[in-house]
C-alpha cells in the first residue's frame, strides 16, 4: 500500500472521527441517537457561508463566530426540542430528530438554496496541497482535519476525565436518577452535551466546506460517519475512531483494489458483519444495550 | 421540495380552500406541470432551470399570459425519487389536468411518468435533464420531447474526438463518472470510443454525489498514469475530481461537460488545465439577451447567479412558443402537434436555432462551445466557436 493511500486513510478516518463524535456525545449522555446529526453538521457549514459573507477580510473571526453559533444551535435544538422528550420513550426522542433533520434540510434549501457554496473562496483562500512526505500530497483543509480531530478527542478525553462538567456529564450518562438525586442538573448536562456535539459537527462541516465546498447535499456525509460510531460502540470515543478506521480503510480498500461503485456500500457491509458477531460494537457496552 | 411539516400542512390547507377555484380557473388557463428535483441530490442542476422557468412565466402571465389565457405552472419537487415522481405525474395528470408535463430530474424518474403520459395521452417534455432516446429521430415518441443542452449521445462523440485532435501525446484517460445509469453508459461508451480512435482508457471513477473526501478517487487515477481526464458526469463530481487530482500534484489535462454552474467555476478554480464544453453559451459572450436574462432574473428574485438560468430561460420561450402555436382552448394533443412542429430561435443562446420535426423530438443541429479558464488574461475565455454537429439515427 502506497504512502498516499495511508494519507488517505488518515483523512478519511479523521473526517468520520470528527463527525461521530457528535452521535457519541449524545448517546452516551441521553441514550438519544440523533438522526439530525449530518444535518446539523451541514448547518454548521452553511454558517461558515454566512460569516464568511459578512467578514470575508477575517476569516479567524468568520472561523470562531461560526463555531459558536454551531455551540449555540446544539443548546437551542436542546431547549426547544429535545427538553420536552425528558421521561419519554427513547423512541419518541429519536423520531423527533428525524423530524428535526427533515426541517433543518428544509429550511436550508429554503435559505440558501441548492447552491454549492466555497467560503473559502469567499476569504480568498485557495486550499493549497500540503506535501507531508516524499510523494505524499494532501489539501490543507484535509491537515486541519485530522489536526483538529485530535485535539478534539484530546479536548474531549480531558475534559470527560478531569473537568467537574465532564464527570457530570458522566454520571448523568450512567445513572440519570442518581445523579439528579446527587444534585446534577440534569437539562443543563444535556444542553451542553447537544451544544458540544452539534459544535465538533459544525467543524466538520465547516472544514469539509473549506475543502470541497458545502451544498445541501453535505447532510449525507453524516449518514456515512454513522456505521463507524456503531462499529466503535455507540458510547465510546475510543470505539469512534476505530470505527472510523475500520469504515474509512474498507472504503478506500474497495476504491483503490476492488471497484469504486463499492465505495458507498462497504461501510454498511462492514457494520453489518460488526452488529452480526457484537452488535454492542466493538468497544461498546453490553449493559447499555441492553438498556437501550 | 421536503418542506417542514407546518409548511406541507398550511399548503395543503391552503390547496383544499381554494379547490373550488382553482377548478374554474383551470378553464380559462394553459395548465402545465413540471415535476423536478427541486431538493435532492439533482437539485443543484435542475432546481436553477425550473426557478427561471416559473419567474419566465410570471413574466408572461404579467403581460397578460398566453393568447390572452394565464398560464399556470404547478411545480412539484419530486427529490430525484422515482417513487415521488410516479406520485406527482399521476396528481398532475389526473388532479390537476394538465396539458403538458416537464420533467427535471434523474433519469430514474422517467419510467413512471413516461408510463402516466402515455396513459394520459399528454405530451412529456424533459427539459434540463437528460434526454430519453425515444426523443431521437429516426421515430421519435410521438409524445417525448427534449430540450436539454446536453446529450450523452452526441456529447461524447464530439468530447473524445475533440481530445485526440488536441492532445499533444498519446493519450491515457481517467475518466469520472457517478454511479447512475446514464453517467455510467456515457462513460462506458467514451472508453469504448476512446479505443477505437487508438486513445487508452487507464481509470475509470464513479464517485457517489455525495463523497466526504475526492481524494482516493483521485489518486487511483493519478497513479494509473492518466494525461487526460475526461468527466461525464453532474458538476459537482465532475469539477471536486478535478481539484482533488491538482492537489494531488497532477499535471494533466481535463474535459467535462460544462452544466449550468461551468462560467462561475472556473473562474473559481482559475486552471488552465481545466476545458469544459457546453451547448449554452456564457455569459461572458454578453448578448442582448443575456442582458435581458440578468434583468429579469433580479427582478424575479432569481435565488441562483444569473449565469445559471440560460437553460431555464430557453425552456420559457420554447414553452412560450408551444402554447402560442397550440391556441385556444388549449389540449394535450394540440400542444403535441405544435411541439412536434417546432422552431426556436435561440437569439445566440446556442449556435442555432432549436427545431423539433414530426420524427425528431431532440433537434436537428446540436452545437457546442469550449470554454477555459486564461491564466494570462486572467478570466474565462472561448477556445473554440461553434462547432456543429447533425443529430441522425
Amino acid at each position: 500500500m502506497s504512502l498516499q493511500l495511508v494519507a488517505n486513510i488518515i483523512v478519511l478516518t479523521a473526517i468520520y472521527a470528527l463527525v461521530s463524535t457528535g452521535y457519541i456525545l449524545i448517546y452516551r449522555v441521553s441514550r438519544v441517537l440523533n438522526l439530525a446529526h449530518g444535518e446539523l453538521m451541514m448547518v454548521g457549514a452553511y454558517f461558515l457561508v454566512a460569516t464568511a459573507g459578512l467578514f470575508s477580510g477575517d476569516p479567524l473571526l468568520a472561523l470562531a463566530l461560526a463555531a459558536v453559533c454551531g455551540l449555540v444551535m446544539g443548546i437551542v435544538v436542546y431547549l426547544v426540542l429535545m427538553r420536552w422528550m425528558t421521561g419519554e420513550a427513547v423512541l419518541a426522542a429519536v423520531l423527533i430528530t428525524i423530524a428535526l433533520g427533515i426541517l433543518l434540510r428544509g429550511l436550508v434549501i429554503l435559505i440558501w438554496t441548492t447552491q454549492q457554496f466555497y467560503p473559502g473562496a469567499t476569504f480568498g483562500w485557495r486550499n493549497p496541497s500540503v506535501p507531508i512526505a516524499p510523494g505524499v500530497q494532501i489539501s490543507a483543509a484535509s491537515l486541519a482535519i485530522v489536526l483538529l480531530t485530535f485535539v478534539v478527542y484530546a479536548g474531549l478525553f480531558a475534559f470527560l476525565q478531569f473537568t467537574r462538567w465532564g464527570v457530570r456529564m458522566r454520571a448523568a450518562g450512567q445513572n440519570p436518577l442518581l445523579a439528579e438525586q446527587r444534585g446534577i442538573r440534569l437539562h443543563g448536562v444535556y444542553a451542553f452535551a447537544w451544544g458540544l456535539s452539534t459544535f465538533t459537527a459544525s467543524l466538520a462541516g465547516m472544514l469539509m466546506a473549506l475543502d470541497s465546498g458545502v451544498e445541501s447535499t453535505m447532510a449525507t456525509i453524516g449518514l456515512k460517519a454513522f456505521p463507524a460510531a456503531l462499529v466503535g460502540g455507540l458510547d465510546s470515543l475510543l470505539g469512534a475512531v476505530i470505527g472510523a478506521l475500520i469504515v474509512a480503510t474498507a472504503e478506500i480498500a474497495a476504491i483503490q483494489y476492488v471497484n469504486p461503485l463499492l465505495s458507498d456500500v462497504v461501510p454498511f457491509v462492514v457494520l453489518l458483519i460488526v452488529l452480526a458477531i457484537r452488535p454492542w460494537g466493538l468497544f461498546g457496552s453490553r449493559e447499555q444495550l441492553d438498556r437501550v | 421540495m421536503r418542506a417542514p411539516a407546518f409548511l406541507s400542512f398550511a399548503a395543503a390547507f391552503a390547496n383544499a380552500s381554494l379547490l373550488p377555484l382553482a377548478g374554474a380557473n383551470a378553464q380559462n388557463e394553459y395548465t402545465v406541470g413540471v415535476t423536478a428535483a427541486m431538493t435532492g441530490p439533482a437539485a443543484a442542476t435542475q432546481a436553477p432551470v425550473i426557478e427561471m422557468l416559473r419567474i419566465y412565466v410570471d413574466r408572461l402571465n404579467a403581460k397578460g399570459g398566453i393568447n390572452g389565457h394565464r398560464v399556470n405552472l404547478l411545480i412539484e419537487d419530486d427529490q430525484a425519487e422515482p417513487s415521488k415522481a410516479a406520485a406527482n405525474a399521476t396528481k398532475l395528470v389526473r388532479q390537476d389536468n394538465v396539458i403538458l408535463l416537464i420533467n427535471s430530474s434523474f433519469s430514474s424518474t422517467y419510467g413512471p411518468v413516461i408510463a402516466e403520459s402515455k396513459r394520459a395521452k399528454v405530451p412529456l417534455w424533459f427539459a434540463g435533464a437528460v434526454c430519453p432516446k425515444e426523443t431521437h429521430p429516426p421515430k421519435a415518441d410521438p409524445l417525448l420531447f427534449c430540450s436539454t443542452g446536453f446529450d450523452f449521445s452526441v456529447d461524447i462523440p464530439v468530447a473524445v474526438k475533440w481530445i485526440k485532435e488536441t492532445a499533444k501525446e498519446p493519450v491515457k484517460f481517467g475518466m469520472v463518472g457517478i454511479p447512475v445509469p446514464i453517467s455510467r453508459i456515457g462513460v462506458d461508451n467514451a472508453e469504448k470510443l476512446a479505443a477505437s480512435l487508438g486513445m487508452e482508457t487507464v481509470d475509470k471513477e464513479f464517485v457517489p454525489p455525495a463523497t466526504a473526501d475526492y481524494t482516493p478517487f483521485a489518486t487511483k487515477i493519478k497513479t494509473a498514469g492518466a494525461n487526460w481526464g475526461y468527466a461525464y458526469a453532474p458538476w459537482p463530481a465532475e469539477a471536486k475530481t478535478f481539484e482533488a487530482l491538482r492537489r494531488l500534484g497532477w499535471t494533466g489535462t481535463y474535459l467535462a461537460y460544462g452544466h449550468i454552474q461551468a462560467e462561475d467555476e472556473l473562474a473559481r478554480m482559475a486552471d488552465g488545465g481545466f476545458y469544459v464544453f457546453m451547448a449554452n453559451a456564457m455569459f461572458l459572450d454578453n448578448l442582448p439577451v443575456q442582458k435581458e436574462i440578468r434583468d429579469v432574473a433580479a427582478q424575479g428574485k432569481y435565488s441562483f447567479p444569473a449565469t445559471y438560468a440560460t437553460e431555464g430561460w430557453i425552456t420559457g420561450r420554447l414553452l412560450e412558443q408551444a402554447l402560442t402555436q397550440s391556441g385556444w382552448p388549449a389540449s394535450a394533443e394540440k400542444v403535441a402537434a405544435a411541439m412536434a412542429n417546432l422552431n426556436l430561435d435561440t437569439q445566440g443562446l446556442r449556435g442555432g436555432p432549436l427545431v423539433w420535426t414530426a420524427d425528431n423530438h431532440f433537434r436537428t443541429k446540436q452545437y457546442y462551445r469550449f470554454y477555459r479558464y486564461d491564466p494570462d488574461k486572467k478570466s474565462v475565455v472561448r477556445m473554440r466557436d461553434w462547432l456543429a454537429v447533425d443529430v441522425v439515427d
